[in-house]
């Protein structure tokens, strides 16, 4: 029973982390806009497919391919901010809301032209095989999957606690218009940070493509994840949308286990109605501007 | 005079060249959940459409008909200005629920695949499924599970979808009357990612052996994991994983000991006809075939045989699909009376060593139509 439990934990852990780098993604680019990008699950269904193309070029784990995904997946994230956002500055923040549904779909039927409905699967990390502990199986990409995504969590902490680089983003994501009295040039920072943002969701689409096959359609599961936890986290908070996005995992997995699926899903919802009623704010607070 | 008669020959020429022009559209879901099989039902009918037998000549439009009644609704309004003989229907149940009542009213034939076993049961005389429904593969993969393994308390996994829903009432049904009551069932949703839990609850359960009903992406994820956790009882899946896609994406020792129940295995092979249309299909799309293309090739192709043989028109044809006898690639055809043009299924396993499954068991005329 202990060993069942542990391997569930386990599972919900490496789900929960993938979908941590999604909601992390998420509630920066809310951050420096006010605005939900609709388009980050899309954003991680792409990230996958660039896995897989890469792959076919070059037959190298997932780690190795891992930079080259989140380079590539930061450009089109800046390219999004350009199609998606700048056009529509000024605007009613549900121009922006609309615009990033509309190119998540252009994105979806864009992998369906190229790639075909068929699931696929991008590379494993680090190869396939698993370690038994103590009658626990742990496959190495699971445990990859935890290390990796808390790693990227790391060192995103890192670059917006530590560096002038991050704190320009801070400053931005705060109060745009006391940043730019400042001197700091919004519009660039802005545009990297969809850049980080899609970084960070092509990472978890290649996280996620290996263990658990990504298709077209893909995308609107894991932008729901994401705004569930990020509403359970605290709107706009980065620790939040983290701890909230192992619970949504913790969650799926731990009432799916006890009961059923069925009653997991609803009651995933019913938390989140609670939620919202009692603590609108979320376990950490409020961070961004106003609530899309 | 001499020109008169020219007139009118090459008025009686365009005349006929236009009889012999008849629009068959296809409206298949080529997005959204069920696009995989969708493809599959699309490149089937293309196929037989592009190789009309002599004497046709059919005009086709292909429209997506995605995953919502509505967008099948709208596409099926749209193909209605061509005069449609027949229309190559979605194999998604909701959709087709959607469609009936709107063919039934204009009198066009819908030629489909899908299993939902509902789509034949209204007593709706344009509808003409060329899949065997769940009341045929159902009793297939429950009989094999009693009869060939030898099995007494099977847990059932479905998808909660209509198809999943739909199956899940057949098997329940079909172990209940073999003396085989389900002890345990268990509905999980297409976005569902981690299936240990279900398949803990399966173990536990006191199962001996686990019958699927499931989407391809969920059906391989579950394999997979129970390969993984080394669930230690038998698996016979549902048609999903014959899709040489789906198998693809397992390992050859993560399907091990794998089963399914399918209308057909074209990748397994056949005879000489089938090994042709094999060749035909890869040349055509660069994928390999699976039983819902061929089941919609050989649908189509049964309409474009009676269209030849004089059905040009819907009700002609309907009347035609309702009482021939039609010997296809996969299995002979001929209807019910509801409409179920296909009674035969196969059982395939997987040996551990490849992705091109055995068939081990054949299942002809279950419902004694033939």
């Amino acid at each position: 029973m202990t060993t069942l439990l542990l391997q569930l934990l386990l599972n919900a852990l490496a789900l929960g982390a993938a979908y941590a780098l999604i909601a992390l993604g998420f509630v920066l680019v809310l951050n420096a806009t006010s605005a939900v990008n609709f388009a980050q699950g899309d954003m991680v269904m792409a990230g996958g497919y660039v896995a897989i193309a890469l792959a076919a070029v070059l037959p190298l784990p997932g780690i190795a391919l891992l930079p080259v995904v989140a380079v590539l997946m930061a450009a089109l994230g800046a390219l999004l901010s350009l199609l998606a956002y700048f056009p529509l500055i000024g605007r009613p923040p549900v121009a922006v809301f609309i615009s990033t549904i509309a190119l998540g779909v252009m994105l979806e039927g864009s992998a369906n032209a190229i790639f075909g409905a068929e699931p696929r699967a991008a590379p494993a990390l680090v190869g396939a095989g698993a370690i038994e502990l103590a009658g626990i199986h742990l496959p190495y990409q699971r445990l990859a999957i935890v290390a990796l995504a808390s790693l990227l969590i790391l060192l995103q902490h890192l670059l917006f606690a530590k560096t002038q680089l991050g704190r320009r983003l801070r400053a931005v994501a705060q109060d745009r218009e006391m940043a730019r009295a400042l001197g700091i040039a919004a519009a660039p920072l802005i545009a990297g940070t969809f850049a980080l943002g899609t970084g960070l969701a092509g990472a978890a689409g290649l996280l996620l493509a290996n263990e658990w096959f990504v298709t077209p359609t893909e995308g609107t599961n894991y932008i729901l994840k994401a705004y569930i936890a990020v509403t359970i986290g605290g709107w706009g908070s980065v620790p939040g949308a983290v701890v909230g996005a192992l619970l949504v995992a913790l969650f799926e997995v731990g009432v799916s286990s006890a009961l059923s699926y069925s009653v997991a899903t609803a009651l995933l919802y019913a938390a989140v109605l609670a939620i919202l009623f009692f603590r609108p704010q979320g376990i950490f607070g409020e961070a961004a501007q106003a609530r899309a | 005079m001499q020109r008169l008669v020219l007139a009118c020959l090459l008025v009686l020429f365009s005349t006929a060249v236009r009889a012999q022009d008849v629009s068959i559209p296809v409206l298949v879901p080529l997005t959204g959940f069920l696009s995989l099989e969708g493809q599959s039902q699309r490149n089937g009918a293309l196929l037989a459409l592009r190789n009309p037998p002599p004497g046709i000549t059919p005009r086709f439009e292909v429209a997506d008909t995605g995953v919502s009644p509505e967008i099948a609704v709208n596409a099926f309004e749209k193909a209605l200005g061509s005069r449609p003989l027949a229309v190559v229907a979605s194999m998604l149940g909701t959709q087709m629920l959607a469609m009936m009542p709107l063919a039934a009213e204009a009198k066009v034939p819908l030629v489909t695949v899908s299993g939902t076993a509902k789509i034949t049961e209204m007593g709706n005389p344009w509808v003409f499924r060329f899949f065997p429904g769940d009341a045929v593969v159902k009793t297939a993969q429950a009989r094999y599970v009693i009869e060939e393994l030898g099995k007494r308390r099977p847990a059932i996994v479905y998808q909660t979808t209509a198809y999943g829903q739909s199956g899940r009432e057949h098997l329940d049904a079909m172990f209940r009357k073999l003396g085989a009551p389900p002890v345990f069932e268990e509905g999980i949703g297409v976005d569902v990612k981690d299936l240990l839990p279900v398949l803990a609850k399966v173990s536990a359960s006191g199962a001996d052996v686990l019958a699927l009903q499931l989407h391809a992406p969920s059906t391989a994820l579950l394999i997979r994991q129970a390969a993984s956790m080394g669930l230690g009882i038998p698996i016979v899946a549902g048609s999903a994983i014959h899709q040489p896609s789906t198998a693809a994406l397992l390992e050859p020792r993560e399907l091990a000991g794998i089963c399914a129940e399918s209308a057909a295995s074209p990748i397994s092979g056949g005879s000489a006809a089938l090994e042709a249309w094999i060749e035909e299909y890869r040349k055509e799309f660069q994928s390999e075939p699976d039983a819902y293309a061929l089941a919609q090739y050989d649908g189509t192709m049964m309409v474009l045989r009676e269209a030849a043989a004089g059905a040009r028109t819907p009700e002609a044809l309907a009347r035609a699909l309702s009482s021939a006898r039609y010997e296809g690639l996969a299995m002979t055809y001929k209807s019910d009376g509801r409409g179920n043009m296909a009674h035969s299924a196969v059982i395939l396993c997987y040996d551990g060593t490849s992705r091109v499954p055995q068939i081990v068991k054949r299942y002809d005329n279950i419902d004694g139509v033939l």
